[in-house]
């Protein structure tokens, strides 16, 4: 029963021109107020779905399939030589909208850019995938790991010795990931 | 081995007598309210196609467990310019009501602690009583949220308690007593016997009200968690909090087992032959108990929550006019009873 | 001029008869895509980016080379002209590497941004590209000429501007290269504007080199603390270290260019050896201390001495890179304690004019006037090597037909032809001024003074001195006597500064006195013996910067100098400080505080400091602090005022630095008076007397290099990398080296009266046979003090 149109407000819509139609409407909507059909009609409905199949994942134990542009935990990237492909360019830095890297940057020893520091705050990061968007050499990716956490008071921020190592760890994955992918971009 | 325990139960002083009965009650008591908030839980769950809690022990069943012992272990706070006597015994006002009222409902013919004449007036006064517990947490929290809960809670259950007090002067017409024992033995004989037909209107006056009265959903503005938080209970935590959940969930099974005893014939059974006679009347009394306390759990499931001035509205310009009418109806039928109608 | 009218997409527009379309359009803001064109630079139309359809024009023209003529109409933007660029833009890229991400210049690169305007997203060329070997120009300039689109800036800078013609294009079509000659290094003092010239980054800054990117920057406008230009400069940083600094487009000051020392000192700023925090000597280490302690404890040294010996027995002395406000405040300071032994002209010899000396020691014309004057006279002045971008606009008055003569003690080298170069002794710089004074009067009729004539020595070369004269004297008011480092430090500085003086009031001729970067605002804020701020005389006349370390002072403030190697004669200075009780040292550097220093504060770099500099104009440019101070450092005036008020002195409550400035009585009416006080000219010791030398005694022929004015320059890694920072030793005349039998390299051993050094010999050709180039400001000539002559040791 809804209050507020129970007001009998309609059987004098228009007092000039009350059409049998119009009384029928009314008779049907009075009868439909007290009775409470849309209300048992809701019922109805709450009372089917508790015998519909339930569709939760239980997540430890089952997972379902993730898409290859899936965006979860930050790598850097080597090359097939081992080289670390960041050369220190800023655009992800740049591109960034929550300002989660810092860079630092220098001529290392064979004349080449590289990072000094290379540091994400997984705190402010928004895991939007600009930065891989942006990135020119395919260093910085996201990769499919969502499952993980920090235990210590500074753990959010990851710096580019972890970047790395877990770049070389699922490079194989990573790697899969792109190639599955690269028809759509 | 009966006879001895017999007359080891009359060798009791009476006090502990009662004691003992007390603890018969309101211990099964808890442990139903725990499993009815699993029973909410799961019901809900399989409403919106989850499967509810199953991670704590089989099928989630010692989850409501796992959440008392941590309620119970959980630090008491109480804010800084809380009125800390207030603070600290609202929730005692609020539960000790919940468990009081539970002394004069029957179970079956025999089984009641106090088998009063004006039982049904306790329970009305019992019931009333609980808005308290309410009102001075939210006093005592001086939060705002927890006042404007408090004063929702209030105006909102003082609008109702008048039309379930009307719907129960309906029953007590019908059955001419204020025994819910004798109300109950009115409604023997069979379905076609119990209250619900003749006082239908009553009936879904006073369950919906007792929806109201509980602050249940589709009725909780008090605790409106989206628009102040959680209302009176805003600044309870742990043993606090588990109090007022503990009353909350004992006054719905109140209002489903006064719904039972005054509409639903209590433990009769619903035909008078052979199987369902064999069936212990307790048996028929808790199943009908259950089947109201479902209605509960599937009207939070259904229903969107009301508007406060919605509620308002219900309450005095429609649940009133429609016990009042049909109040009158009833004494009309009693006065005009040479057909007898329904009434013996 | 006449003025033409032509329209420009639409536009009508007027322009000067004989400028190009891409001048009339710059003027009402119509951008031409270029490369190769540069306001300062000349046409050289190669990089074809600014082609433009010409209506009647049989094809599109550049619009860098093409005059405007009356009525033409000019389409930028037209089907035509867009085709133009966008083929010159293809062309262009064929040979230009996709490195962005790696190049420095990324994000602040016309290519890079010409290329998104009007280049097409996908290239068209398969085949190889271009590859060029990179030459290694110096620690200054990254190269990295693959990415090169020969647009030839450099090699017009280089020509036109620098006077050194360093970069050149061998070869021709792709194979053509920019590269400097037989893979030399560059070496010009304003090299690095050539980073700022190059559209693309095939000349980047070394230093900068990978360090930052543009868009991340914060920039600050700066005054160079460096040389009394005070040239205007952009610090950029990252987190609270500047990166680079880039010059501030400033036509009266710098124009758009940048010499390299203010370009690159900012890596000093950077350095390890930054004093970051106060320290106090206990017994005989010094100990960092918080600044509570350090201030106390250098009052209350201050106090303990005042007391026992009196306020006269304390003096200061000032590093002359200091900004205006720590100047007037160091003064204020010790005149509060009733000392007025104050002084900042660390290396000047002869003080004897100080009394009749204008508010300051200046110019009598702008610098943007240089350029349009007719002849000039540089007396004891390395111009090139001082004033690095003065030197550019005497190039260009030489380039609009001026003429330069010289007066030195050495064949110093200019980037400007020199008509006539008088190579003197040292000691016969003012006897050689003085006769050309009392040519230009017989010229002009006029009586040149008794002081002047008797100075005059017959031995010169009256040729010469002829000529010079009548150099002057061809339109004597747009003619200038520009006195620079080595006249000013002279023993006869006085002489020569009244003979100019002279000059100026008999002919018309312009003076132009140089001084040590910021002293001209310690001349205006008082930091002085004998002048209080605004040039108020001094009640009482303190010691000046050379009676200080010859004198007994019981208690030293030492406010950012290195005592060793900003003074003239470091030796007695360290005497002094030994035998002082209190030592109180403001640094920026922990390795420039003296090993006597008691206290030593550690003061703010000119990157992180906000205040004054004036320049010798009489400019008055305020500079903002770009970064926070290292560690613990404070800016000066910032310490000087609590330490004020820890001496109980009124009037140090400043709020802001801008308070301490306005309290400052600039009077701009005394500012470049004429002395015709001319009593200091006769008396110079050892004027015009020349012997015979014997062959182990040398007049020693001494000035600061470029890289070791300061202490913030002799930090600067890079710029000590560079040519420019020669390594210490002893110029002979290529003669005496032949007749002494030196070969090169040779080590000797040189005395003077104060104590002996040992450097090795090279033959230098700028020297005289009878005189030996023996650097200052190096850790190496410490010993040898402000001595003029030297001995050889023969035996060593």
């Amino acid at each position: 029963m809804d209050p507020s149109d129970w007001s009998g407000e309609g059987f004098v819509a228009n007092p000039f021109c009350i059409s049998l139609a119009m009384i029928l409407t009314n008779l049907k909507n009075l009868v439909r107020t007290w009775f409470l059909v849309e209300l048992v009609r809701g019922l109805g409905v709450t009372s089917r779905y508790l015998f519909r199949r339930k569709i939760t994942v239980q997540y430890p134990e089952e997972k379902i399939p993730k898409s290859p542009r899936f965006r979860g935990l930050h790598a850097l990237r080597r090359y097939p030589n081992g080289e670390e492909r960041c050369i220190a360019c800023k655009l992800c830095e740049a591109v960034c909208p929550a300002l989660a890297i810092t860079i630092e940057s220098e001529v290392r020893d064979d004349d080449t850019r590289r990072t000094t520091r290379y540091d994400i705050d997984l705190f402010k990061c928004v895991y939007c995938g600009f930065c891989e968007e942006a990135c020119p050499v395919d260093s910085i990716v996201l990769t499919d790991i969502h499952e993980f956490h920090f235990e210590q008071r500074e753990g959010h921020i990851i710096t580019k010795n972890d970047l790395l190592d877990i770049g070389d760890r699922y490079e194989a994955k990573i790697a899969a990931d792109r190639q599955a992918d690269a028809a759509y971009r | 081995m009966m006879g001895a325990l017999t007359s080891l139960w009359h060798s009791l002083p009476l006090l502990i007598q009662l004691g003992l009965k007390i603890i018969a009650i309101l211990g099964p008591l808890m442990l139903v309210v725990l499993y009815y908030t699993y029973a909410e839980r799961k019901v809900l769950a399989y409403m919106h196609v989850r499967v509810g809690p199953n991670r704590v022990g089989p099928a989630g069943l010692l989850q409501p467990v796992a959440d008392a012992v941590k309620l119970l272990f959980k630090e008491i706070v109480i804010p800084t310019n809380a009125d800390r006597y207030l603070f600290v015994i609202a929730p005692i006002l609020s539960v000790a009501p919940a468990f009081a009222a539970w002394a004069v409902i029957p179970f079956s013919d025999t089984l009641v602690l106090a088998d009063i004449d004006a039982s049904l007036l306790y329970v009305l006064a019992m019931t009333s009583l609980g808005v308290y517990g309410v009102i001075v947490a939210g006093w005592a929290s001086n939060s705002k949220y927890a006042f404007l809960g408090a004063m929702r809670s209030a105006a909102q259950i003082v609008a109702y308690e008048i039309a379930m007090g009307f719907a129960l002067v309906g029953v007590l017409m019908v059955a001419g007593s204020l025994n819910i024992r004798e109300i109950v033995l009115g409604q023997q004989g069979g379905i076609h016997q119990w209250y619900i037909f003749p006082l239908f209107p009553l009936f879904v006056v006073y369950l919906v009200s007792g929806v109201a009265e509980t602050n249940r959903s589709p009725f909780d503005v008090a605790e409106g968690e989206s628009e102040i938080v959680a209302g009176p209970h805003v600044e309870y935590g742990g043993m606090g909090f588990a109090l007022f959940f503990l009353a909350e969930y004992a006054n719905m099974i109140l209002i489903s087992s006064l719904v039972v005893l005054l509409f639903l014939g209590g433990w009769h059974p619903p035909f008078e032959f052979s199987p369902l006679t064999w069936v212990p009347g307790p048996i028929w009394f808790f199943g009908k108990l259950a089947v109201i306390a479902f209605l509960f759990l599937w009207f939070r499931a259904t229903f969107p929550r009301y508007r406060y001035d919605q509620i308002m509205r219900l309450g005095w310009k429609v649940f009133i006019p429609v016990t009042l009418i049909w109040i009158l109806v009833i004494g009309v039928a009693r006065v005009l009873s040479p057909i007898h109608f329904v009434f013996r | 001029m006449s003025k033409i009218k032509l329209t420009i997409d639409d536009k009508l527009v007027e322009a000067e008869s004989g400028s190009m379309v891409i001048q009339a359009a710059d003027s009402v803001g119509i951008y031409i895509p270029r490369f190769c064109y540069h306001e300062k630079l000349s046409i050289a139309a190669n990089c074809r980016m600014c082609l433009v359809e010409v209506e009647k024009a049989v094809k599109p023209l550049p619009a860098c080379a093409t005059p405007v003529t009356d009525g033409m109409v000019v389409k930028t933007s037209s089907q035509i002209a867009i085709e133009a660029q966008k083929g010159t833009m293809e062309f262009l890229l064929i040979n230009h590497p996709l490195d962005c991400p790696v190049c420095d210049q990324g994000g602040e690169c016309p290519l890079q941004d010409q290329a998104l305007g009007y280049g097409d997203g996908v290239s068209r060329f398969n085949e190889a590209k271009r590859v060029v070997n990179n030459p290694d120009i110096g620690a200054l300039i990254q190269t990295e000429m693959t990415r090169c689109i020969h647009c030839t800036r450099c090699v017009r800078f280089g020509q036109e501007v620098a006077g050194l013609m360093e970069f050149g294009a061998i070869g021709r079509g792709e194979d053509m290269k920019i590269t400097t000659f037989m893979e030399a290094s560059i070496d010009s003092e304003v090299s690095g504007n050539v980073i700022d010239l190059c559209p693309v980054g095939a000349l980047t800054s070394k230093p900068y080199r990978f360090s930052a990117r543009s868009w991340e920057m914060s920039n600050q406008g700066l005054v160079s603390p460096h040389d009394c230009l005070g040239s205007n400069m952009i610090a950029q940083s990252v987190a609270g270290e500047v990166k680079r600094v880039l010059p501030g487009h400033n036509e009266e000051v710098n124009e758009c260019w940048l010499s390299d020392r203010d370009r690159f000192s900012y890596e000093a700023v950077n350095s390890d050896d930054r004093l970051v925090q106060p320290l106090i000597r206990r017994g005989d280490r010094m100990e960092e201390a918080t600044w509570k302690d350090a201030l106390t404890q250098a009052a209350a040294i201050l106090k303990e001495t005042i007391n026992k010996t009196g306020g006269q027995s304390i003096g200061a002395l000032c590093t002359p890179t200091a900004t205006l406000e720590e100047f007037y405040l160091l003064q204020k300071l010790m005149r509060g304690v009733g000392s007025s032994n104050i002084d900042h002209r660390l290396r000047q010899q002869d003080f004897r004019d100080d009394a009749v000396a204008p508010l300051f020691p200046g110019s009598q014309i702008a610098v943007s006037d240089i350029p349009r004057a007719s002849s000039a006279l540089l007396v004891g002045c390395n111009l090139r090597k001082e004033l690095p971008l003065v030197a550019i606009r005497v190039r260009q008055m030489v380039q609009n037909g001026g003429s330069v003569a010289s007066l030195n003690p050495l064949r110093y080298d200019a980037n400007f032809a020199i008509s006539h170069e008088y190579v003197v002794e040292p000691n016969r710089m003012a006897s050689t001024l003085a006769g050309i004074v009392v040519r230009m009067a017989e010229i002009g009729n006029c009586d040149a003074p008794f002081e002047i004539t008797s100075l005059v020595n017959t031995t010169s070369d009256q040729d010469a001195i002829n000529a010079i004269a009548q150099l002057l004297l061809r339109d004597p008011n747009s003619a200038f006597v520009m006195l620079g480092q080595v006249a000013v430090n002279d023993p006869t500085a006085s002489s020569l500064r009244a003979m100019a003086s002279w000059l100026a009031t008999s002919f018309g001729v312009r003076v132009i006195t140089l001084s040590d970067a910021n002293s001209v605002a310690g001349w205006i804020a008082g930091c002085l013996p004998h002048r209080e701020a605004g040039g108020k005389s001094a009640d009482i006349l303190g010691n000046n910067a050379l009676e200080m370390s010859t004198g007994t002072l019981s208690g030293c403030v030492l406010y950012g100098l290195e005592p060793d190697l900003d003074y003239s004669a470091p030796g007695s200075l360290a005497e002094t400080l030994t035998k002082a009780e209190t030592v109180v040292s403001f640094s920026v550097f922990r390795s420039a505080v003296p090993p006597q220093a008691d206290v030593a504060l550690p003061l703010a770099s000119f990157t992180e400091n906000s205040g004054s500099y004036v320049n010798f104009e009489g400019r008055v440019q305020f500079s903002n602090a770009a970064v926070l101070p290292r560690g613990e450092a404070r800016p000066g005036w910032k310490i000087l005022r609590v330490l004020g008020n820890l001496l109980r002195l009124d009037g140090f409550d400043y709020v802001a630095v801008e308070d301490i400035a306005r309290e400052i009585p600039i009077d701009s009416a005394v500012m470049l008076q004429n002395s015709s006080d001319l009593s200091y000219v006769g008396r110079a010791e050892g004027c015009g007397a020349v012997g015979d030398l014997e062959d182990s005694i040398f007049l020693r022929v001494c000035d600061v290099p470029l890289y070791s004015v300061d202490p913030t320059v002799r930090r600067a890694v890079s710029l000590q990398k560079t040519k420019d920072n020669i390594p210490t030793s002893v110029g002979l005349s290529p003669n005496r080296c032949e007749q002494l039998g030196f070969k090169p390299g040779h080590v000797a051993t040189f005395r003077s009266l104060s104590g002996s050094v040992q450097l090795p010999i090279y033959p230098d050709a700028r020297v005289l046979d009878n005189c030996a180039y023996i650097p200052a400001g190096r850790v190496e000539t410490v010993s040898l003090g402000a001595s003029q002559t030297v001995w050889l040791d023969l035996n060593s």
